[in-house]
C-alpha cells in the first residue's frame, strides 16, 4: 500500500539486505571475515539505535558502550554465575538497561541541550569502572569468562558461520523495527520535534515523552548487542566497554547519517571495514599501528562534518536521485523540442 | 456560551509588564479578534492561551476548565490550536505529512501491537491520510500534497499552518497574523477560508494587523495598547471608539482621509 508524499519504508531495500546477508558467507569464506562481519552486525545494532537517538529525537549519547556492558555482563552473570539458560536471560539483558535509561531519562525530564551528552558520558565512565573494581561479581579487569554458548533445539550456535545468521538476523529484527517506527505516526511526530520543537507540542505531541523512549529504545537495542557478543565470545572483559567505544558508535551514525536507518547501519559496516583494512596494512608495514585507526576515525569525522554534514547515505540518496531526475528530464525535453520547433515553423 | 475566559491577566518579563489586568471573553462561534499597536502584548496573550508561558497574575478558563498551567501539549487535546506568526511549519516534511502530525493525538495506534511494529503500515494510516487529504482539498492546497514544506511560497505556508491547526479539530482557534505578508488576492482568499472555517463549527481568535480583514470577518474586537484592553465591541463600535482611534486607529484613519 504506498500512500504518496508520505515516508515509507522501503521493501525492495529489505530484501536486497536479506539477499546481501544470506550470500555474504558463500562468497567470503574465510573464517576472520565472517567473525568481522558478525562483528559489524553487533555494532550495526547499536549504531542504529543510536541513530534514531540523535536523528530523530536530537539527541547525543556519549555512553552507549555502557548499556552494551551492561546488556554483556547482566547476561554473563545470569548464565555463567547463576546458571541460566542464556535465552532466559535475554529479556533481562534487555531491561536493565532499558531501566538504566529510564531513570537517567526521567531525572532529567525534559532531555533537552547537552545535559544527556553530558550525563552519558558520566555514565560510561561509572559502568566501566564498577566492571573494573567489582570484582566479586565481574572479575575485574582481566575479564569474566566461563560464558556458556547460545543452543537451539539442542544444536550449539558456533562461532563463524551460525553465529554469523544469529547476529545478523537480529539486526534484521532492529532494522525493520526501526523503519517502521520512524515511518508511524511516532516517527512524525519524531521528525516534527526536530524541525519544530513549539509547533510539535501545540499539536499535542508530548515531546518529551517521546524523546525518553527512543532514549530507552536506544539502550535495549545497546543491551541486545551486548547479550550477542557475550554469547559469542566465551569470556568478555571491561576493555570492550570504553569510552573509546562509545565515541566508535558516535563515528559510525555521523558517518553513515544520523536520521536514516540505513545510514546507521552502513556507517557501521565502513567503519568496521575501514579498521579490518588499517589492521591488515598495519601487518605488512610497521609504522600503522592500532592508534592510527583512529587517526583515521577523527579524519573521517571532520571531513564528514565539514562536506556532508547529513552523513553519507542521505547525501548519496540524494544526490542519486536528483541525477536520475535531471536524466528524465533531459530525455524529455530532447524528445519534446523538434515538436516545439516544427509548431513554431 | 462562553468558550474562551480570560480573567484579569498579567504577564510580565523582569520589569516589563507585557499584558496588565486583561480580561475578556469568546463565546462558542465567534470570530474575535485582538487587535492593537505593535507592542500591546497580542502574541504574548496568545502565548498564553495556547500554554507557550503561563501568565504571571490572573486565570485563563476554556470551558470552565483552567487551563494556564498545564503544558501546551495537553492545551491541544482540550480543543485548542494555533497557527504561528513566524511560521512553525515543519520544513523537512511533506505538506500531507505536516497536516497528518496535526491529527497526531486522534489517531493513537495501539503501538504495543508487535504486528503492527514487524508489519508496518496500518489500516488506520491509510484512514489518516485520506482525511489529510480531504483537509488539504479544504484549504486548496492537494495539488502540493507530496512537496517539501520548505519549497512552499508564504502564502502556502501560512495555508498550511491553518491547515495543520484545523486538522487537530480544534473547538478554539488562534490564528496569529494569518494575513501578515500576504498579497490582496491572497488576503481575501483567507478571509472567505477563515469564514468558512468558522461555518464548519470552529470558534476563532485572530491577532491581526489587516484592518480590511478584521473589521469584515470579525464579530467583536478587543483592542490592546501598551498591555492594557482599551476597549472592546463590535467593529463598528470600534471603529467610532476614541480611545481606539487616539491610540491606534487614529493615525491610519488620518492618512485614509488625506
Amino acid at each position: 500500500m504506498k500512500l504518496q508524499g508520505v515516508q515509507q519504508t522501503k521493501w525492495w531495500g529489505v530484501v536486497v539486505f536479506i539477499v546481501a546477508i544470506l550470500i555474504f558467507p558463500m562468497i567470503v569464506t574465510q573464517s576472520f571475515f565472517i567473525t568481522q562481519a558478525t562483528f559489524a552486525g553487533i555494532y550495526a545494532i547499536i549504531a542504529i539505535g543510536l541513530g534514531l537517538l540523535m536523528g530523530y529525537a536530537g539527541q547525543i549519547s556519549l555512553g552507549q558502550a555502557a548499556f552494551y556492558g551492561v546488556g554483556a555482563y547482566t547476561t554473563s552473570i545470569l548464565t555463567a554465575t547463576w546458571g541460566w539458560s542464556p535465552w532466559l536471560s535475554l529479556p533481562i539483558a534487555l531491561l536493565v538497561p532499558a531501566l538504566l535509561a529510564f531513570f537517567m531519562g526521567y531525572t532529567m525530564s525534559r532531555l533537552s541541550g547537552y545535559y544527556l551528552a553530558m550525563a552519558t558520558l558520566a555514565l560510561g565512565i561509572i559502568v566501566h569502572g564498577l566492571l573494573v573494581e567489582g570484582k566479586g561479581i565481574t572479575m575485574g579487569a582481566s575479564g569474566f569468562y566461563g560464558i556458556p554458548q547460545l543452543t537451539l533445539f539442542g544444536m550449539t550456535i558456533n562461532q563463524g558461520v551460525p553465529y554469523y545468521f544469529l547476529v545478523w538476523f537480529f539486526v534484521l529484527l532492529v532494522l525493520i523495527l526501526s523503519l517502521n517506527i520512524v515511518h508511524s505516526r511516532v516517527g512524525r511526530a519524531l521528525r516534527s520535534i526536530h524541525d519544530s520543537e513549539i509547533a510539535s507540542s501545540s499539536m499535542g505531541v508530548n515531546t518529551g515523552r517521546y524523546k525518553m523512549q527512543v532514549f530507552i529504545l536506544s539502550a535495549v537495542f545497546a543491551g541486545l548487542a551486548g547479550w550477542l557478543f557475550a554469547h559469542m565470545s566465551y569470556s568478555i572483559s571491561p576493555s570492550a566497554f570504553t569510552f573509546d567505544a562509545s565515541i566508535l558508535f558516535l563515528a559510525m551514525v555521523v558517518l553513515g547519517g544520523s536520521g536514516s536507518v540505513w545510514g546507521a547501519l552502513i556507517g557501521a559496516l565502513l567503519i568496521r571495514m575501514i579498521g579490518i583494512t588499517v589492521h591488515t596494512l598495519g601487518e605488512q608495514f610497521t609504522f600503522i599501528t592500532s592508534d592510527s585507526e583512529h587517526v583515521i576515525y577523527g579524519l573521517i569525522l571532520i571531513l564528514v562534518v565539514i562536506f556532508m554534514p547529513r552523513g553519507l547515505f542521505p547525501t548519496v540518496v540524494d544526490w542519486l536521485k536528483n541525477t536520475t531526475i535531471k536524466r528524465v528530464e533531459k530525455k524529455a525535453s530532447v524528445a519534446v523540442t523538434p515538436i516545439k520547433r516544427s509548431v513554431s515553423e | 456560551m462562553t468558550l474562551l475566559q480570560v480573567e484579569s491577566i498579567t504577564k510580565r518579563f523582569g520589569g516589563v509588564v507585557a499584558n496588565s489586568e486583561v480580561s475578556f471573553s469568546v463565546d462558542e462561534g465567534q470570530i474575535v479578534g485582538l487587535i492593537g499597536p505593535n507592542g500591546a502584548g497580542k502574541s504574548t496573550m496568545f502565548n498564553m492561551i495556547s500554554s507557550i508561558f503561563p501568565p504571571t497574575e490572573g486565570s485563563i478558563l476554556f470551558c470552565g476548565k483552567k487551563i494556564d498551567l498545564l503544558p501546551s501539549y495537553k492545551v491541544a487535546p482540550l480543543g485548542i490550536s494555533r497557527t504561528f506568526q513566524n511560521l512553525q511549519v515543519f520544513k523537512n516534511m511533506t505538506v500531507i505529512e505536516n497536516v497528518m502530525v496535526g491529527q497526531h493525538m486522534r489517531t493513537k495506534q495501539n503501538l504495543s501491537g508487535v504486528t503492527s511494529m514487524l508489519l508496518g503500515i496500518t489500516r488506520k494510516e491509510r484512514k489518516v491520510y485520506e482525511e489529510a487529504m480531504d483537509i488539504l482539498r479544504f484549504f486548496n492546497l492537494e495539488s502540493l500534497y507530496d512537496q517539501k514544506a520548505s519549497s512552499l511560497s508564504l502564502g502556502k505556508l501560512r495555508l498550511l499552518e491553518f491547515a495543520r491547526a484545523y486538522a487537530t479539530e480544534p473547538k478554539l482557534l488562534l490564528l496569529d497574523e494569518i494575513a501578515a505578508g500576504l498579497n490582496h488576492s491572497e488576503t481575501s482568499e483567507m478571509s472567505e477560508l477563515i469564514k468558512r472555517v468558522r461555518e464548519s463549527g470552529v470558534t476563532i481568535l485572530v491577532v491581526e494587523h489587516d484592518m480590511d480583514l478584521v473589521m469584515s470577518i470579525c464579530d467583536k474586537l478587543v483592542v490592546l495598547d501598551q498591555g492594557m484592553k482599551i476597549a472592546e465591541g463590535t467593529p463598528k463600535e470600534i471603529q467610532a471608539n476614541e480611545a481606539v482611534i487616539a491610540a491606534y486607529l487614529g493615525a491610519e484613519i488620518e492618512e485614509e482621509v488625506v
